[in-house]
């Protein structure tokens, strides 16, 4: 990258909005979700809500992607720890049999 | 993100937060639909471009000029990062709109041209052509002010 | 009368037979009741992943990062992973039986301990168990027991070894060059 893209990166970095924006929205979503509720509900209030919330802070696709995240996370360590205890067998066995 | 590439396209803040307020609201009616991390980011970006170039459209405020067409200062600029910096915000501002939005995508996000070509929905021979059309006149325009040697 | 109902039994055990073979052959997925060492545990991890929690977490994960990309490549054709680790601050908590309810899961034909390693630096026990049906690996046992050590990890569906041994490569381990057969 020359400098001019040096300067444009610096320059067109991310700027954020102001400081009360992510509480105006989270209200302007609440109201919404309010306001769209039936009598018959297809969610709890809170979990619409706790939706919204999420959907706000930029967590993507909110509930479903934490579910997701924590299990990848999960099956991360999972082969973490057998990778380690194979690799951990296969320096023992390189030890015995070089 | 989202509230960053409608405010560096626009370059208005009160019609760049209504936007990023817009596809906040979208993405929760549209959870539902979303895959992965990945593709909620995707999905993000995709929108807020397409509601910043439908705000450009919607306003036309500032006539769109070409970049070529842009005065030249009567004083020069100085060669130092604030000025150049503003100077170079004022002149991705005048490119039309798909220039302009593929400079953003490229300086501010570090999409690569193939991924700004998918998000954009135009080949990327065009991302390519106009990156380094509105590169080289962004060059010639800073030469001519003085900000630094050709 | 009595010949009928020699039959109908000869056909009830032979069929409880083979569902009891079949089950023992199919049964690449242990039965892991060790809740008891988790009480007395001074660190212990449980996971348990069955398919189609793995295709979802598989979503997640990033094919740019090498680490993600070879894990993402591995569980493709994994249908369980199932971890039960526990460490202790004494020596003595887990038993004989501990041990053996987990072996005696594994004396179908199908099963085979391929590794066997005891180290007498710190007294642990290695072991690596394989279930093999038609030429295929369809499950994977790992078993360590240590004296303040306990670990049974069990992969559940195709997995291959050397996959997992390339594991070896990520997550900041060393990786050996494994010898080719001739």
């Amino acid at each position: 990258m020359d400098w001019l893209e040096d300067e444009l990166q610096q320059a067109l970095r991310r700027q954020e909005p102001s400081p009360d924006f992510e509480a105006r929205v989270t209200s302007t979503v609440s109201r919404q979700v309010n306001a769209a509720m039936r009598p018959v509900l297809l969610m709890p209030r809170w979990l619409a809500t706790a939706a919204a919330v999420l959907a706000i802070a930029g967590a993507g696709a909110g509930y479903r992607y934490h579910q997701g995240h924590v299990a990848k996370e999960q099956v991360m360590l999972a082969m973490r720890l057998a990778g380690s205890r194979l690799n951990r067998i296969q320096m023992q066995m390189k030890a015995v049999r070089p | 993100m989202v509230f960053s590439v409608a405010y560096h396209f626009l370059r208005d803040r009160d019609t760049a937060e209504e936007i990023a307020q817009d596809v906040f609201l979208s993405l929760h009616r549209n959870l539902g639909g979303i895959q992965s991390a990945a593709h909620a980011g995707f999905w993000l970006r995709k929108v807020a471009v397409q509601r910043s170039i439908d705000a450009s459209r919607k306003r036309m405020r500032r006539p769109q000029v070409a970049l070529e067409d842009v005065a030249e200062p009567v004083a020069r600029g100085v060669p130092s990062d604030p000025m150049l910096g503003e100077t170079l915000r004022r002149l991705i501002a005048t490119l039309p709109e798909t220039p302009r939005m593929v400079m953003i995508l490229r300086y501010q996000e570090d999409l690569d041209p193939s991924d700004i070509a998918n998000l954009m929905a135009i080949p990327v021979g065009t991302v390519k052509s106009h990156l380094q059309r509105s590169l080289a006149l962004l060059r010639e325009k800073l030469v001519r002010r003085g900000v630094r040697e050709e | 009368m009595k010949t009928a109902r020699r039959s109908a039994l000869t056909v009830v055990r032979t069929w409880a037979l083979a569902c009891a073979i079949a089950a023992a052959l199919c049964a690449q997925q242990l039965k892991l009741n060790l809740e008891h060492l988790a009480a007395k545990a001074s660190d212990s991890v449980d996971i348990s992943l069955n398919n189609s929690m793995l295709q979802f977490a598989g979503k997640f994960l990033d094919g740019k990062d090498p680490d993600e990309a070879a894990v993402k490549k591995l569980i493709a054709g994994i249908d369980g992973i199932y971890i039960r680790n526990f460490e202790f601050k004494q020596e003595g908590v887990w038993s004989q039986a501990d041990l053996d309810q987990v072996r005696n899961q594994m004396k179908a034909p199908d099963w085979s301990r391929i590794v066997g390693i005891k180290s007498a630096e710190d007294g642990e026990n290695t072991e690596v168990h394989v279930c093999n049906q038609a030429g295929k690996v369809t499950g994977v046992v790992i078993l360590v027991s240590g004296p303040k050590a306990f670990t049974v990890a069990n992969i559940v569906g195709n997995v291959s070894l050397d996959s997992l041994a390339d594991l070896g490569g990520h997550f900041g381990l060393p990786k050996l060059e494994q010898k080719k057969k001739k």
